[in-house]
C-alpha cells in the first residue's frame, strides 16, 4: 500500500505544505498537533499525568520533531468531527458483525468457504482517501484489499463468503465506506462527488 | 457481584470466543487468504473487548495505557493483512477454485496479452 499511497513530488503546484520552508513561526505553528500526539502517547505510556512528566514529554518530543524531521505532506483532507465519529462507530459495529460472520464461516462451511476477488473503482481521486478506504475496508474480518491501482482509482478487493451476486455487492460495500470516509475527511467538492455517485447507484 | 463485574466478564468471555472461532477458522479454512481473516481479524475485536473488560476494572490512570495497545492493533492489523494476503496471490497461494469471481487475475491476464 504504502508505494501507492506516496504523491508524485510537485505534482500540485497550489497544494499546500504542512511543514514548509516558511517562517520558522509558522513551521513551529505547523508541527503542535504532531507534538501534541507525541506528549500524549508519552503520558500514555507512562500512566503518571502530572507536570513533569507533561514537561519531559514536550522536551522529547521537541528533540524527536527537531531530529527527525517529518517529509512535508501534500494533503486536502478536511477533519469533519461528527463524520469521524460516525466513521468510528460503523468501524466497530462492522467490526462485530464481520467477526460473527467470519466466525460463522469457520464452523459453518470450514473447507467449503467460498470466496471473491472483485474490481471496485473509487469515486474520489486523492491518496489520502484511497488508503483511508483501504484501511477501512480491511479492519474488518472477510475483506480485504489485495492490490491497489492507484491512477486508475481500482481497488481489488477480496471477499471472503459471498454469494452469486459477490461482485454488485462488494462493490456497494467498498462504495458505502468511501461515503462515510469523504463524510469523515472529505473537502466539500468530494462530498457532492460521492453522493451523486450515491443518489445515481440508488437509481440503478 | 456488581455490575461492573458482570459487564467485565461478558467483555472477557466474548473476546476469548472471537479468538476461538479465529484459531478455529485458521484450521478449517481452504487457503492462505481465508485463513489470514481468520489469523488477524477475529483477534482484533477479541483483544479490544478482552483490553475493555480488564479496563473497567483497573483504576483509570492504569487503564488509559491499554488504548494505546487497542488503537495499534487496529492500525497495523489491515495493513498486516494487505501484506501478506498480496504476497500468497502473487506466490500463487490463493486456491482459484475457491474463488466465484477474480477481476485481478482477468486484469493480469489482459496485460499479459498486451506485453506480448
Amino acid at each position: 500500500m504504502a508505494e501507492h499511497a506516496i504523491p508524485p513530488r510537485n505534482s500540485r503546484p497550489g497544494g499546500e505544505h504542512v511543514v514548509s520552508a516558511g517562517h520558522p513561526l509558522r513551521r513551529l505553528v505547523r508541527r503542535i498537533p504532531l507534538l501534541a500526539w507525541l506528549v500524549l502517547v508519552w503520558l500514555l505510556l507512562w500512566g503518571t499525568y502530572d507536570l513533569g512528566t507533561t514537561l519531559f514529554g514536550v522536551l522529547v518530543g521537541v528533540l524527536v520533531t527537531g531530529f527527525f524531521p517529518a517529509p512535508p505532506i501534500v494533503t486536502d483532507i478536511r477533519l469533519r468531527p461528527w463524520g469521524i465519529v460516525r466513521l468510528v462507530m460503523r468501524l466497530a459495529w462492522d467490526l462485530v458483525v464481520s467477526t460473527a460472520r467470519v466466525s460463522w464461516h469457520a464452523v459453518a462451511q470450514g473447507p467449503r468457504a467460498r470466496a471473491a476477488i472483485v474490481e471496485v473503482r473509487l469515486v474520489t481521486d486523492s491518496d489520502h482517501l484511497m488508503a483511508m478506504v483501504a484501511n477501512a475496508v480491511s479492519l474488518a474480518p472477510g475483506n480485504f484489499v489485495l492490490q491497489l491501482d492507484r491512477a486508475n482509482r481500482i481497488c481489488y478487493v477480496y471477499a471472503l463468503g459471498c454469494g452469486r451476486d459477490a461482485s454488485e455487492r462488494v462493490r456497494r460495500e467498498v462504495l458505502a465506506w468511501e461515503r462515510s470516509v469523504v463524510r469523515a475527511v472529505g473537502t466539500a467538492e468530494q462530498l457532492r462527488l460521492v453522493e451523486r455517485t450515491h443518489r445515481g447507484v440508488e437509481v440503478d | 457481584m456488581s455490575w461492573v463485574d458482570l459487564f467485565s466478564g461478558i467483555c472477557l468471555i466474548t473476546g476469548a470466543a472471537s479468538c476461538l472461532f479465529g484459531a478455529i477458522g485458521l484450521l478449517t479454512f481452504p487457503d492462505v487468504a481465508a485463513r489470514l481473516q481468520a489469523a488477524t481479524k477475529p483477534q482484533t475485536l477479541g483483544l479490544i473487548l478482552i483490553l475493555i473488560g480488564s479496563a473497567v476494572r483497573l483504576e483509570a490512570r492504569d487503564a488509559s495505557g491499554l488504548i494505546l495497545v487497542g488503537l495499534f492493533q487496529a492500525l497495523t492489523a489491515p495493513v498486516l493483512a494487505q501484506l501478506v494476503g498480496r504476497a500468497a496471490y502473487r506466490a500463487g497461494s490463493v486456491r482459484e477454485e475457491t474463488l466465484d469471481v477474480d477481476h485481478l487475475a482477468h486484469r493480469i491476464e489482459r496485460e499479459r496479452r498486451r506485453g506480448l
